[in-house]
């Protein structure tokens, strides 16, 4: 094929070619010899390269042909030296997609606002006296009724429902909503109708449901009739009055709701009526302020009420302050962790592409050191800076498009990935909104652009200072050489230290995964299962639940192979917990602040401790003799015990509950972990459950400590059956191994670790790239010297100090620097990752040895190039 | 030799370019030639500046160029006029016979 401007190449020479030979046979006319004449003309026609330089210059495809070239040219350079090529592209990639697989995440989860018209307006209650934003609903109740700054205010809860639809029971998590939770969030319908202010008039004002857009999709086929059909929910019918849009997801991000009922008709779903308690907090508010509204009108009205409700219950009130704060991740519950942790990691990935640009930066400068020569010489047959500027500006040009695409595939994979993947927890928990953005795309493309660009170019200023003569006799800049530090090698000391930050960071967290996965937890979750399920979705409430409770645990007992089986209304660690506010026997004034302080509770049936592994340290067990008509008892931990009597010997004390209650205390068990593996110590009471039945119910069946692994995942389904023999309508929620479901607690030690693990891998592989790269640049660079050390009889100590001495003070440095900023920085790890500590011995050892085994893994390549010189070779070629 | 050629004044190689054209199509080497022959060996067209002035004025559109048989031996690249080369070669010529009349006038005065 030929292009344009390849004809026009030949036109050119061939054009040049004929004059010449014009040239030529004029001075022969004239009477001079055929050679001499050919002389003649030569001198005078002067360089025709310049001459050909200057037409392609005027010429129509004079630009166009130019890139052309020098992209033809870029890849002919890569080609011929692969290991640069490929260690800049993999350098950029890496840096790159770190960034923008963080900066997805950070966008989806902190930066996106909700999918709802005028998101900006949208905010969610938040308390003064507690990060988590749980209300009772009168609370919420008093702001919607109290205010005149908002458009609407809502509550909403998270409720398990057994949905019966197409004759089979199947549990779903639904959120039950206050009247105006579909006007805060001003969405429109999908199909039907939302729920409106009528259906929360009252309980039982209407029975109708609403379907989420995934709710429609998985559990009716997106039944484009849906709309007016009658489902069964918990027992009661219940009529589908429309389905949400597809982007509408609840107003958590990370909860996927199936369906939305009526608040008011709470009851009825729980068989425990909370929703006139200022007692039981256990709703979520959304709010939306009316156009022109300011924040601080809001925030003084906010106030006023709290007063007022403060003034009208000061029993239960007392302490009530609201705030807002931005809705999605529990306001600041969980968005101020997952804030921070996204900006920590935010700030490791860009500590990753730091040192991807300082790697790079001394890449390209080695690079271009070595191509000093070549430079200098086509600057002495008249090539303009310009062009050589732009020489190099493709040829980084190239290399950044090639790292920026493979930075969007790795970070595309990733993100969808995360979308597609659920957390282990039987929790509607969902990261589908982080799928990736095309906008990070582009964000990518243009860092990487940048970054080669500016660092590609950046070396040829030395370049351009040199005298091209010189350059040409010497064959590189050898003036500067081990005299002075160069900008290259400060950027590998700066890329050491950030990487051994990264090394840090991943080695803190793996430690602390590692205590975490060995800790005491207070029980056993192996070799135990645990099922899971809601008897008011099959109707049961009250003796009927009690009655079928106990009649499970008889039969689960006698089992063979069970060793001990119990039950409660929720167990620890399993994000479920309820608190309960303690105070010392000589109360008299139950109000807030004078509670001694707020512990863990959970209701349990006797074995419950056999069961769960929880060594009974003093006293009994709970038993079904205590009932409603015997007096409270409870077991308490250790940790109780001593904040209340400030000893371990509590049996037979007692304390009062908030209602002025007397419980005495009948035994002692040990501390265990109940909400998070990073806590510190807290108290936990057990009730028997005999004294406050509960429908929700937590069955926990120990096995034989001697039978095979496989026996739990069997017990698991043996108990499947028996409650499915007992009653074919209860619909199981989970059972299987506890281990298992203890997922979520080990989850964000494991993401944590995994993140850091990963940018820990990146940071080491950009420092032995970068070591690499300087190493060997640097031994070539000084084979003549060293060579003429060798032949001067040097030893191969000597030849290493001077090949390679400067290296390993910086990468001692370097590694010195890195550990102590990776130890300040790991502090900030605390918060989610178990016992993180850089001060831990064996995370400083880690973390020195991987560096040291990095970096003379690095440097053995070219070290032993330096050993090997043959003087008289290398002395002969140059 | 050097000390008899002046050297052209800027922006005029482009007119004496078009001028030689005109008579008739020929090559690079005919046209600095013919510059040198009608000039009588004072103006020199140099090479390196002949040939991007040639790609410059193909590239405006002012000559067309054709390969052909040259009287003496292989073959030349022939340079043609095109119409609006013969346009802007009348515009240029009576530009420079105002601007060189006006040189003169100011000089014999």
């Amino acid at each position: 094929m030929r292009f344009p401007w390849n004809r026009m190449e030949t036109d050119l020479q061939r054009e040049l070619a004929h004059h010449l030979h014009q040239l030529t046979a004029e001075y022969e006319r004239r009477g001079h010899s055929h050679e001499e004449a050919m002389r003649m003309a030569k001198r005078e026609f002067g360089g025709s390269e310049q001459v050909k330089e200057r037409c392609r210059d005027e010429r129509r495809w004079a630009w166009m042909s130019g890139i052309r070239q020098d992209f033809t040219f870029a890849l002919r350079q890569m080609r011929r030296s692969p290991g640069f090529a490929l260690t800049a592209v993999l350098t950029l990639a890496l840096g790159i997609a770190a960034n923008v697989i963080v900066f997805g995440v950070l966008q989806a989860l902190v930066l996106r606002p909700l999918d709802v018209p005028h998101a900006d307006r949208v905010m969610t209650l938040a308390r003064t006296d507690q990060t988590y934003p749980i209300f009772a609903w009168p609370e919420v109740r008093d702001v919607r009724d109290g205010n005149t700054v908002f458009s609407a205010v809502a509550a909403w809860s998270v409720e398990s429902v057994g949905l019966e639809a197409n004759g089979v029971t199947r549990p779903v998590w639904g959120f039950t909503v206050s009247g105006q939770y579909f006007e805060a969030v001003s969405i429109k319908p999908f199909l039907g109708r939302l729920l409106q202010r009528a259906d929360d008039d009252h309980p039982g004002a209407s029975e109708a449901a609403v379907l989420s857009w995934a709710g429609w999709k998985s559990y009716f086929g997106a039944d484009p009739d849906i709309v007016g059909k009658t489902v069964r929910l918990n027992k009661h019918p219940y009529t589908i009055v429309g389905v949400t849009p597809e982007g509408f997801n609840g107003t958590e991000k990370f909860v996927l709701p199936s369906l939305f009922v009526p608040m008011a008709n709470q009851a009825s779903f729980e068989g425990v009526d909370w929703l006139e308690s200022r007692r039981n907090k256990n709703v979520w508010s959304i709010v939306r302020i009316k156009d022109g509204v300011a924040m601080p009108q809001v925030r003084a009205e906010l106030t006023t009420i709290a007063a007022r409700t403060a003034r009208q219950y000061p029993k239960d009130e007392e302490k009530l302050g609201f705030k807002l704060t931005r809705p999605g991740l529990m306001g600041d519950f969980l968005g101020a962790p997952a804030r921070g942790f996204l900006a920590g990691v935010m700030g490791l990935a860009g500590i990753v592409l730091l040192a991807a640009c300082a790697n790079l930066g001394s890449l390209f400068a080695a690079r271009t050191a070595d191509r000093t020569r070549e430079i200098a010489i086509r600057m002495a047959i008249g090539s303009s800076r310009w062009r050589i500027l732009r020489q190099v500006l493709v040829e980084a040009l190239v290399i950044s498009i090639l790292g920026g695409a493979c930075a969007c595939g790795l970070a595309w994979i990733s993100l969808t990935g995360l979308a597609n993947w659920h957390p282990p927890t039987e929790y509607p928990l969902h990261f589908l909104v982080v799928g990736p953005q095309p906008s990070l795309v582009l964000m990518a493309l243009l860092i990487s652009v940048l970054a080669g660009v500016l660092f590609g170019v950046m070396p040829l200023r030395q370049i351009f200072k040199t005298d091209p003569n010189e350059a040409i006799k010497s064959g590189g800049i050898q003036s500067s050489a081990g005299r002075r530090w160069a900008l290259r090698d400060l950027l590998l000391a700066a890329q050491i230290a950030l990487c051994c930050v990264t090394v840090t960071a991943a080695f803190v967290s793996l430690r602390g995964l590692g205590k975490a996965l060995t800790m005491d937890l207070g029980f056993k979750p192996k070799q135990a299962v645990l099922a899971k399920f809601e008897l008011s979705q099959a109707g049961y409430s009250g003796d009927a639940a009690d009655h079928f409770q106990r009649q499970l645990l008889e039969r689960v007992s006698q089992l063979p192979g069970v060793a001990a089986a119990g039950y409660a209304h929720t167990t620890p660690l399993s994000q479920d917990t309820s608190g309960l506010a303690v105070f010392s026997q000589q109360t008299t004034d139950f109000r807030a602040s004078n509670k001694a302080f707020s512990t863990y509770y959970f209701d349990v049936s006797p074995g419950y401790f056999a069961a769960a592994g929880t060594p009974l340290l003093a006293g009994r067990d709970v038993s079904f003799t205590d009932t409603a008509k015997t007096p409270a008892v409870a077991v308490v931990n250790r940790e109780f015990a001593r904040r209340l009597f400030h000893s371990e010997n509590a049996v037979g004390r007692y304390f009062k509950n908030r209602s002025g209650l007397s419980i005495r205390i009948v035994g002692v068990v040990a501390d265990g972990k109940y909400l998070l593996l990073s806590e510190d110590p807290e108290a936990a009471a057990f009730l028997p459950i005999s004294q406050e039945p509960w429908t929700k119910t937590s069955l926990i069946v120990r096995i034989r400590p001697d039978s095979p692994d496989a026996a739990t995942n069997d017990m698991a389904a043996t108990i499947r059956k028996v409650v499915r023999d007992l009653d074919p309508s209860v619909p199981i929620r989970e059972s299987s191994a506890w281990n298992s479901q203890l997922g979520l607690t080990f989850f964000l030690s494991q993401v944590a670790t995994a993140a850091l693990g990963l940018f820990g891998a990146f940071g080491l592989l950009l420092s032995v790239a970068g070591t690499f790269g300087l190493a060997s640049y640097t031994v070539s660079r000084r084979m003549r010297e060293l060579s003429i050390r060798v032949a001067l009889g040097a030893q191969a100590k000597q030849i290493l100090s001077a090949a390679l001495g400067r290296m390993l003070i910086l990468l001692a440095s370097g590694s010195v620097v890195g550990i102590v900023l990776g130890a300040a920085a790991s502090r900030l790890l605390s918060a989610i990752v178990y016992d993180a500590s850089a001060q831990d011995p064996f995370v400083l050892a880690a973390v020195a040895l991987t560096m040291v085994l990095t970096g003379s893994l690095s440097v053995a390549g070219p070290v032993r190039r330096a050993l090997h010189i043959d003087p008289a070779n290398l002395l002969r070629e140059q | 030799m050097a000390t008899k050629k002046t050297d052209l004044i800027q922006g005029t190689l482009d007119l004496l370019i078009l001028k030689t054209v005109a008579h008739a199509p020929i090559h690079g080497y005919g046209i600095a030639q013919r510059i040198l022959l009608t000039s009588k060996e004072i103006l020199q067209v140099q090479q390196g500046s002949l040939y991007p002035a040639l790609h410059r004025l193909q590239r405006k559109g002012l000559l067309k160029s054709e390969w052909q048989e040259s009287g003496s031996g292989p073959m030349a690249k022939y340079y043609t006029l095109t119409a609006s080369g013969r346009k802007s070669l009348q515009e240029e010529e009576a530009q420079w016979q105002r601007y060189a009349g006006a040189v003169a006038l100011v000089l014999e005065s």
